[in-house]
């Protein structure tokens, strides 16, 4: 089967994914995509196996960064029209189906002008006007996006849902955030975590340059950018009384200091939200460890070393980095929102407290630094949650069979 | 069923539109007190009555890409956006209290988007008028080979905006259900059938229509006796209502009859956006322009005129030209069919829905200029033997059109609206 995937970044959800339809299956997988990602990095092997085209871009071609809100659609609308020439213009055989994210960078809208393949959208999101994603830190200073665009930033996944022939998600959670009325088009498929890379095993205890001292307790607090909806601002003020607490504990922080999602920068007067946030106290900065972006083998490898990670979502898109820390062997305290809960049973393969209670996340923080064994019933439990549930062995199989049934005419 | 006094702010892009004659209806009858904010506002001579007698009129000014006199089609949204946005700016620094129900015709431009921030508890009823199919419908059945992919990017874009106001809305509701059918079917199920009606008090039947009697006057113009008069009316005269179609029948019925005088009422620039080729030009000046001449002796143009001008026109003609497209059908044939004229259309989907061919109306294929020619030729050679189809149709639209009989069941719908506080969300 030929599968044509669209995002406007590679490899971000597809790139995986497609390296195991490759490999299991035989298809052919390629793709068409704005830009090359660094997070994650796409691997030599997924170079190799699958074609990927660049689509040029238009020479009056803005980048999305810092367009007025009510622009953004109009710029959503030239990617799409750029996708479609691209699907157009292209050389290769017709795909057999299509597989393409249907948020902002949606790129199918005006693709059956092109192709007359079934498309499949990923639906990773529907965003919410009050109480969830990027409206939801209430706590922050408001800023004037907020009451608007939070009620058209949808658009486009709208219009993908209704084109497209079927759609999936990643998440129960995440399937829950559309809209019922599509509920019948969406199913469930979790894409699968490379639980061989992000395994339990022996540690070097050396990274960034850091050298983790002999006995020390290490915390980890992982996030593609340090921003307000991934709590990196609540990691900092809990890390603060932990390292009072306990002088042997070393925080490791992984990620950069890009805003992917919301108005931290309008919310901060700054651009970067992690230097808003530590000019905001005073932190023992010999203490941490911030690593800016990482590869996927210097992930697992921070991983490894983690005593406990600390994952603090607003109610979103659960990150991969969770996972990979469950698939890792880590005892992960977690905020107590919806999409966690889909994943962690606590006191089974996990702990939550509820996101703004520092006290708590403290208290229990403190209480497994206190006893790693104590909750190491809970990291193998994490471990086996992820081999059954969410592992790419476990996942890409059912995943495969459903994009093949769309490419049959079934739904 | 209970239909209550219920304070309502109306948004569309201009008053009276299509709402106002609703609001109208229901601040007198109802007693609601209403706030229409509004871009624009026609004359004040098109204004109804309960202006400033329950139902207030506001402006709001629009700001980026809504003051461009066009915009590229990818800005259509953003468009949309910025008259939300400007509505939502005067309506915050005014805040009408207490608001009930919001009504809104976003029309393309999203005007009630963001009211939710002032009034969330307050219940969205969205007036939903045209969902774009890609290659279907209106004009696009007419697109040729050397049409540019942008038209169709274009078309497949423009409904994002009705998507959201669906989203957002606790009652979808449009006037016909071929309008309803055009929407994804995901959706249909929430939009609900309400034809909003016509004044069935200055549309009924003339004493030219019920006896043959006149004098007929249209717009101070004196029809001469014996006359007959073949009215046209439309908002703009577009193709999209097939005033092209119009022009080239009138000239085959003038040539024909020295005794017909044609007459078209509506603004000669063309104003939908979806005709491209025409949009924001003076349509009737290109025909004239590039088809032999008119005789404008009894080609009469009223140009844009107030709805008691068209009841004249519509009361004084013996046959009622609707040849439009596919596109959602016109008040004003409604309006013909209440005032007793015989009715002639195009045979599309929405005039089958409100019209019984040979009963209540005429319907012939709109591309067929010969049959258009040759059925109005018999209505005129013999009048008589066609009154008893426009009199059927008065009593149709009697019985099902008339806002007396559609607005009490708006009303009744809106309070149960306001009760149960149906938000989806």
């Amino acid at each position: 089967m030929n599968i044509l995937f669209l995002h406007d970044a590679f490899p971000a959800q597809f790139g995986r994914l497609a390296l195991e339809l490759v490999r299991r299956r035989g298809w052919s997988c390629r793709f068409l995509t704005q830009s090359l990602s660094s997070c994650p990095t796409p691997t030599s092997e997924m170079l190799e196996a699958l074609e990927i085209r660049q689509i040029p871009l238009a020479a009056e071609h803005r980048s999305s960064e810092g367009i007025p809100w009510p622009q953004i659609q109009g710029h959503f609308l030239e990617q799409c029209q750029a996708v479609a020439e691209a699907a157009r213009g292209s050389p290769w055989p017709r795909p057999d189906l299509v597989v393409a994210h249907g948020g902002r960078g949606a790129p199918t809208v005006f693709l059956r002008e092109t192709l007359d393949c079934p498309i499949v959208v990923y639906c990773e999101y529907y965003f919410a006007t009050h109480r969830r994603d990027i409206s939801y830190r209430i706590d922050l200073p408001p800023a004037e996006p907020a009451l608007f665009f939070p009620r058209c930033i949808n658009a486009p996944t709208l219009a993908a849902l209704v084109d497209c022939d079927a759609g999936y998600s990643a998440t129960a959670w995440q399937r829950e955030t559309f809209p019922a009325r599509f509920h019948h088009k969406i199913k469930v498929y979790f894409d699968g975590i490379d639980a061989d890379l992000y395994a339990p095993g022996p540690s070097s205890r050396r990274i960034g340059g850091v050298t983790i001292p002999e006995g020390a307790r290490v915390v980890t607090f992982v996030s593609r950018g340090l921003e307000s909806i991934r709590g990196f601002d609540l990691f900092m003020k809990a890390a603060k009384r932990i390292a009072a607490a306990r002088p042997d504990v070393v925080f490791i922080v992984a990620g950069g200091e890009e805003i992917h999602y919301g108005w931290d920068k309008l919310h901060t007067g700054q651009p970067s939200f992690k230097q808003w946030v530590l000019s905001q106290d005073q932190y023992d900065l010999s203490r941490f460890a911030f690593l800016g972006r990482v590869s996927p083998e210097q992930l697992a490898e921070v991983l490894r070393m983690s005593d406990l990670h600390i994952y603090l979502t607003a109610p979103f898109v659960l990150s991969w980095s969770m996972l990979n820390a469950m698939a890792s062997g880590c005892v992960v305290l977690a905020s107590d929102v919806g999409p966690v809960r889909e994943v962690i049973e606590p006191g089974v393969n996990g702990l939550v407290e509820p996101l703004f209670d520092t006290d708590r996340l403290v208290k229990t923080a403190l209480q497994v630094l206190g006893d790693l064994g104590a909750y190491s019933p809970l990291a193998a439990a994490a471990r086996r949650t992820v081999l059954d549930r969410y592992s790419v062995e476990t996942c890409i199989p059912p995943l495969g069979d459903f994009l093949e049934r769309v490419a049959g005419g079934a739904k | 069923m209970a239909q209550d006094p219920l304070h309502v702010l109306w948004i569309e892009p201009g008053f009276p539109g299509r709402l106002g004659g609703v609001a109208d209806w229901l601040t007198r009858l109802r007693g609601y007190r209403s706030w229409f904010y509004c871009h624009t506002a026609a004359p004040r001579a098109y204004w109804p009555v309960s202006v400033g007698r329950g139902l207030e009129v506001e402006t709001f000014g629009v700001g980026g890409a809504a003051r461009d006199p066009a915009v590229a089609w990818t800005r259509t949204l953003e468009r949309g956006l910025c008259y939300a946005y400007g509505c939502w700016e005067v309506l915050e620094k005014r805040r009408p209290q207490p608001i009930d129900l919001i009504v809104g015709r976003s029309s393309g431009l999203g005007s009630t988007l963001f009211t939710p921030v002032l009034y969330p508890s307050a219940p969205v009823a969205s007036y939903l008028d045209y969902y774009y199919a890609p290659h279907q419908h209106d004009l696009a059945d007419e697109a040729g080979p050397e049409t540019p992919p942008s038209y169709y990017y274009w078309r497949r874009s423009m409904g994002a905006i009705d998507l959201l106001d669906l989203e957002q809305a606790s009652l979808g509701w449009t006037s016909t259900a071929w309008q309803r059918g055009l929407y994804p079917t995901e959706y249909q199920p929430d939009i609900e059938v309400f034809p909003d009606g016509i004044d069935t008090d200055l549309f009924l039947v003339s004493p030219w229509h019920a006896r043959g009697v006149g004098p007929r006057v249209i717009a101070g113009r004196t029809i001469p006796p014996g006359a007959r008069v073949v009215s046209f009316v439309a908002r703009t005269l577009d193709r999209l209502r097939g005033f092209d179609r119009f022009f080239e029948l009138a000239r085959k019925l003038l040539a024909a009859r020295p005794d017909v005088i044609c007459v078209a009422a509506g603004d000669p620039i063309v104003r939908r956006g979806l005709d491209v080729t025409f949009h924001n030009q003076d349509y009737f000046a290109h025909l004239k322009a590039n088809h032999r001449a008119v005789d404008l002796d009894r080609f009469w143009m009223l140009g844009m005129v107030p709805p008691r001008t068209v009841a004249e026109l519509l009361a004084a003609s013996d046959l009622h030209v609707a040849p439009g497209r596919n596109y959602p059908v016109a008040r004003s044939m409604l309006e013909a069919m209440g005032s007793g004229c015989v009715v002639l259309a195009s045979d599309t989907p929405p005039h089958r829905e409100q019209l019984k061919p040979g009963r209540t109306g005429l319907l012939v294929d709109g591309r067929d200029e010969g049959a258009l020619v040759e059925t109005a030729l018999k209505v005129l050679a013999d009048r008589a033997a066609y009154q008893a189809i426009g009199e059927e149709a008065a009593a149709a639209i009697l019985e099902t059109h008339s806002r007396d009989v559609c607005l009490p069941r708006l009303a009744e719908r809106f309070t149960r609206l306001v009760e149960t506080r149906e938000a989806r969300r």
